[in-house]
């Protein structure tokens, strides 16, 4: 007989503190989208434009990290069995301070002037900062738990990197301090961010969730086990940089990204290789979602070794990837969460009579398949833009749309989800009366579909959780 | 009686969805004998808040759980 111990669906964090990252970073990928639409051609003519400053800080600070760090309160107690210490105020905080720091970086950016760049910056940092500390923190007092967890400090590290060296960035650009080479500590910075918290994240997670989601073979363990350090220590390489020679960093510089780039396509390969070899055929919107993300790495990584621009880098990595991977993971996560919450409050109320939704009914396959549609019809219209300027305009409003879908079909679920919770509550009760069996459970009634109004069922609900899990009796697996 | 669900090829989490409903519907008496490909972490926490116990045997790649209430008498295979 084989142990099972050591995850805890216990430990996950309220409902309410990632659904509230999920829930407002759509927000930011609208506005990003609509800068895109409204100034396209200053976008694709350079990335130091004021409008592509502001569109990536959008995405990166408003749309990608709140739901990467709101993807990490769950997983890392749940998969790891690695609870994040006072995480109430930690995701409140940082959730606030990654919101003003987007909007006010992307506003100093816009013409807002210094003083709304230094506080976004400050904002953004001090979030990022205090969700990496965290992190770390929680993740060293798990040392050797249950999942394979290695890569998740190295992106933690990758995190506090990047936002260090942004607050430095921002010092220097108000001449607080003087930082010699600053392009090519503005590069450093990108590299630490894109592909340290980013792309280790993003490694890390896949090696869990495609498996999971999917039902794909496992990635091969040497890629598990060597692929996130070795691009960790090649960061680390990058790092030293600005303090060589121009010559030699130029020359070093570019062996050092090719590695990065060569890293991240064999990741992109093997990812799309199992996912070829899943074991269903079935073709959901988060599966669409990462073939468009996989290509967008590998066109990146072609463009980077043909010599291609660095402005159709960006806009594949950070739209293709950065926008669309994190929307199809949300499309899981979020309908995944929900029916995860519901089942155990089932369980903590005891009404086992009255069945709870399954997750394709709290978010439907169809409707989110339109979303994979308007982003991808975006992409790729933005991408047309290099070579014919209009279609990057119709290329931004298609990526609002999608983001705006995105933000509905999430509302939608949790909208659900609340009606089904107060229809639980409000349920049979768990047994039948008359003969208490768990057979009569099985002729349930199912949760009915009409609204109730807006009631506090999340409250109810954990005052029953707290009340009850102090009275059900604790049955573990048998050894 | 032994009740038997492959949940092998379904992706998460309709392994857990299959296998609550299949508990559900679990005629007084008789066990679960769940197959799955990887060890279902997440369900067991969810059997041990529900009142059941559970054996798993087998190797990666292909799991045997034989869920049963934690109140039935312990038994051989049946």
């Amino acid at each position: 007989m084989i142990a099972t111990a050591g995850l805890s669906l216990e430990q996950a964090p309220p409902l309410n503190l990632p659904l509230r990252l999920f829930l407002t970073a759509p927000l930011f990928a609208i506005a990003a989208g609509v800068l895109l639409m409204l100034d396209a051609d200053a976008v694709l003519a350079t990335r130091w434009s004021p409008t592509a400053l502001a569109a990536t800080h959008l995405i990166t600070v408003g749309f990608l990290g709140p739901v990467m760090i709101g993807a990490l309160l769950q997983m890392l107690p749940v998969l790891g069995g690695v609870p994040l210490p006072v995480v109430r105020p930690v995701a409140i905080s940082v959730h606030l301070l990654l919101g003003l720091g987007a909007g006010l970086l992307a506003a100093g950016f816009l013409g807002g002037g210094a003083t709304a760049l230094a506080s976004g910056a400050m904002a953004a940092g001090l979030g990022f900062a205090l969700f990496a500390i965290v992190m770390l923190v929680a993740l060293g007092r798990a040392c050797g738990g249950s999942a394979n967890l290695h890569g998740f400090p190295l992106a933690g590290l990758a995190l506090l990197i990047t936002s260090g060296l942004g607050l430095l960035l921002t010092l220097a650009l108000l001449g607080r301090v003087a930082v010699p080479r600053l392009l090519d500590w503005v590069q450093v910075h990108v590299a630490w961010g894109l592909f340290g918290w980013v792309g280790l994240l993003i490694l890390t997670v896949s090696v869990q969730v495609v498996p999971l989601f999917h039902v794909t073979p496992a990635y091969p363990r040497w890629l598990t086990r060597a692929l996130a350090p070795n691009l960790f220590l090649v960061l680390c390489a990058l790092t030293t940089l600005p303090f060589l020679a121009p010559a030699v960093a130029t020359l070093a510089g570019r062996v050092a990204q090719d590695a990065l780039a060569l890293g991240f396509a064999l990741f992109a390969l093997i990812t799309l290789s199992l996912q070829v070899r899943r074991v269903r055929a079935q073709i959901d919107a988060t599966l669409l979602h990462w073939w468009i993300a996989m290509g967008a790495l590998l066109a990146a990584v072609l463009g980077w070794l043909l010599g291609t621009t660095t402005e159709r880098i960006g806009v594949w990595l950070l739209i293709g990837v950065g926008v669309g991977l994190p929307s199809g993971m949300l499309l899981k996560i979020v309908p995944f969460l929900c029916w995860l919450h519901l089942q155990s409050h089932q369980i903590v109320l005891g009404k086992l009579r009255v069945r709870i939704p399954h997750m394709q009914r709290l978010l439907p396959n169809d409707p989110a398949r339109v979303q994979v549609a308007l982003h991808g019809a975006g992409l790729l219209l933005l991408s047309t833009g290099f070579v014919y300027p209009p279609a990057a305009h119709a290329g931004g409003a298609l990526l609002a749309l999608a983001a705006l879908w995105l933000l509905g079909l999430l509302t939608l679920t949790t909208l659900r989800y609340r009606r089904a919770l107060r229809a639980l509550i409000d349920g049979a009760p768990a047994t039948n009366p008359d003969t208490g069996s768990r057979q009569d459970a099985a002729r349930a009634d199912t949760v009915p579909w009409r609204g109730r109004g807006e009631t506090p069922e999340d409250k109810c609900a954990n005052d029953a959780l707290s009340i009850a899990s102090s009275t059900l009796p604790r049955q573990r697996e048998s050894r | 009686m032994d009740q038997r669900l492959d949940v092998s090829d379904l992706p998460a989490p309709e392994p857990l969805e299959r296998a609550l409903d299949a508990l559900a519907a679990l005629p007084a008496g008789d066990r679960l004998l769940l197959r799955h490909r990887r060890q279902p972490y997440p369900l067991y926490d969810l059997l041990g808040r529900m009142g059941y116990r559970w054996e798993v045997t087998g190797t990666e790649g292909d799991w045997r759980i034989l869920i049963e209430p934690a109140d039935a008498d312990p038994s051989p295979a049946r």
